[in-house]
């Protein structure tokens, strides 16, 4: 400061004078509004519009703790054994943990493989079969599953209600003395719209940030013409539903249990690829270990009697063993290092 | 500059001129309160639950432990016209609460009506968009978790006629071809409804839980748990048994 003459200061001092207002408004708007942009990384130019944007306006950094309290909590469960991270994993990529049927309360299988969580904001229907039809009524499922965590929501609330910590942080972060499904709901949704992948190897390499190998390069331009028209970029799924020819007798109706319609039954909604590598098994049922036994299925093993099957797979694809290597590689670069290391989520 | 602001106070002035006017305006309100009662059978005797009934038609015995259903969407017509809709418009009737048997409509403009529009079920819109409150709060147990959409018809009892003993009839859906949600007019003849600010007015409402088995049987099926024809004819037929009574002024 002593180096500074009377007149540069006084300088200084106009110029702040001049910039007050500015600065009134950023302690202004940074006291009053959480800036959800602050908080998550830009999502990537040539990803689409979201489905929901609720979470983004809602925003607080208290609503996103308290839904990640109850994310992790067990106490939302019957038997106090299972919470949503218990079957939806970081480190898999918000899947589970490698298993084909997760366990639910009392060590119940469950009669479907469960999916990973990330990137729900852009998906138009959840669950294998498209069934529920808005992210924030999917909490009601695995909260009164009898398989899941087999609590009815009365039973849920009342325990929350009882709880007195619980209590305070919905009254302080929604303002309600007492918390009802509306509340529960919203903050659930608040957390697990945070959980977005699109920062993996592929997509830097879309930003032009890094090089694909040359394997990798040529397992893009085989997705591109074997799988893509399904598995669509950038989410890695177009959302329609299709039967990739897994049967001939169908032991889950899949999309037509929801429709009833006869040209349904065996679909399942295409699923995202995205952190692939990390949430084997495979398929609705989880039937496939690896990538490889993928593979060898859209290779050589889809089931052409198979009713409603996809008029694109009519024919195998008869994948060579270095095609398959290719597609391995590229797969492999949608493992999204960032999502499975970010502290925001444990 | 100045220009703008001054023509900017005017509007400004004329403005907030009009809303107090219109403060000053505002109408008189009053109350409404809708009952609905329930009967059984041709005879039309009180109904309740957990009581045991031989069905007139097809004379299976019931004994009924839970009956629930949606009304919604009350709309006023008065004799100029000019409707008005009610606000908070649903309404669960759980027959195993009795407050949930009076709807209690408020804020009714004061006025003669002619008629009278309401929605057994629940529109379309509240069925794609997410959590709810209060009569639409899941729990109440009137929300498919697998499938999404409101249950706006739930009955559930016990009946010989059904192998397991019990029957359950989970009857919603909202759209394509297995639509249950009806919208019925009620037109008030010589006595119209005369919303005053002194009393309340009721109406009364009367509805037969026979009539959901009217064309059906417990014997041709214990449960329906998912939109589908049967699912419509049931609530249909249940819903064409809701019916106007009478008015109080
Ligand atoms: C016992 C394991 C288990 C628990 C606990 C669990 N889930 Fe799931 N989750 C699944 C399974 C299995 C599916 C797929 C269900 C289906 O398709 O029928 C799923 C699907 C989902 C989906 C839809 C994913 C998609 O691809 O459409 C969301 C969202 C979700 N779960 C959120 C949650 C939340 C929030 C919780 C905690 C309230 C939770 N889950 C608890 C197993 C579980
Ligand atoms: C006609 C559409 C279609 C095409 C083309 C297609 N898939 Fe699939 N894929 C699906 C469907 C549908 C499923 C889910 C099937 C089920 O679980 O019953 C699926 C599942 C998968 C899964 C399991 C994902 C998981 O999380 O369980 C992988 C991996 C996969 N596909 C990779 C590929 C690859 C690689 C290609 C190209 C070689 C490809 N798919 C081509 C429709 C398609």
């Amino acid at each position: 400061m002593g180096l500074l003459y009377q007149s540069e200061l006084d300088q200084i001092w106009s110029r702040l004078f001049v910039a007050a207002p500015f600065f009134a408004w950023l302690f202004i708007s940074s006291c009053t509004k959480e800036n959800v942009s602050d908080f998550q990384a830009q999502v990537p130019v040539y990803f689409p519009k979201p489905n929901y944007t609720k979470h983004v306006q809602d925003f607080t950094k208290g609503r996103f703790e308290l839904g990640k309290q109850l994310f992790f909590d067990p106490l939302l469960s019957t038997d106090h054994s299972t919470s949503c991270a218990s079957c939806h994993s970081q480190t898999h990529g918000f899947a589970d943990h490698n298993v084909r049927f997760s366990s639910g309360i009392y060590g119940r299988k469950g009669v479907r493989n469960t999916p990973s969580i990330a990137n729900m904001i852009w998906y138009p229907a959840f669950g294998w079969d498209g069934g529920v039809n808005h992210l924030e009524i999917f909490h009601l499922g695995p909260l009164t599953n009898e398989l899941e965590m087999g609590t009815d929501m009365n039973g849920v609330l009342n325990r929350l209600n009882h709880n007195q910590n619980y209590r305070n942080l919905f009254k302080t972060h929604y303002g309600v003395e007492q918390i009802s499904d509306y509340e529960l709901f919203k903050v659930l949704t608040l957390y697990i719209s945070q959980i977005q992948s699109f920062q993996s190897k592929y997509d830097q390499y879309r930003q032009g940030k890094v090089n694909f190998s040359l394997e990798e390069q040529k397992g893009y331009a085989l997705f591109k013409s074997h799988c893509a028209s399904c598995h669509s970029e950038p989410l890695f799924s177009n959302f329609s539903y299709q039967n990739n020819g897994l049967d001939s007798v169908f032991a889950d109706s899949g999309r037509g249990k929801i429709t009833k319609e006869i040209t349904d039954y065996g679909k399942f909604r295409v699923p995202s690829l995205r952190n692939v590598s990390l949430t084997y098994p495979y398929m609705h049922d989880g039937r496939f270990w690896n990538l490889n036994e993928v593979l060898e299925h859209y290779s050589n093993g889809i089931v052409e009697n198979s009713q409603n099957l996809s008029p694109d797979l009519k024919k195998g694809m008869n994948l060579s063993a270095a095609q398959k290597q290719q597609l391995i590689a590229f797969l492999n670069t949608l493992t999204d290092y960032k999502l499975l290391s970010d502290k925001r989520f444990y | 500059m100045k220009n703008i602001f001054s023509i900017l106070s005017i509007v400004l002035v004329i403005l907030f001129g009009a809303t107090s006017c219109d403060k000053n305006k505002q109408k008189a309100t009053g109350e409404l309160e809708i009952a609905f009662e329930h009967v059984w059978g041709m005879d039309e005797t009180a109904f309740s639950l957990n009581t045991d009934y031989v069905h007139p038609m097809n004379s299976e015995a019931l004994n009924f432990s839970t009956f629930k259903y949606y009304v919604s969407n009350i709309i006023l017509t008065k004799e100029d016209g000019t409707l008005w809709k009610d606000s908070n418009s649903y309404y669960l009737i759980d027959l195993s609460k009795p407050s949930s048997l009076n709807l209690a409509l408020s804020h009714v403009p004061v006025g003669t009506y002619k008629s009278m529009t309401y929605t057994l079920g629940v529109d379309s819109l509240r069925n794609v968009s997410g959590a709810q409150t209060g009569a639409l709060s899941t729990a109440n147990g009137m929300f498919w978790n697998w499938n999404s959409g409101y249950i706006m018809l739930k009955a559930e009892g016990t009946s010989p006629a059904s192998s397991s003993g019990s029957f359950a009839y989970h009857l919603g859906g909202f759209s394509g071809q297995y639509n249950i949600v009806t919208t019925k007019t009620v037109n008030f003849d010589t006595e119209k409804l005369m919303i005053n600010n002194d009393h309340a007015c009721e109406i009364h409402m009367k509805a037969s839980p026979s009539y959901l088995l009217c064309n059906d049987a417990v014997a041709n099926g214990a449960n329906v748990m998912m939109p589908g024809a049967r699912a419509k004819s049931l609530a249909l037929d249940f819903y064409s048994s809701v019916v106007f009574e009478h008015l109080h002024n």
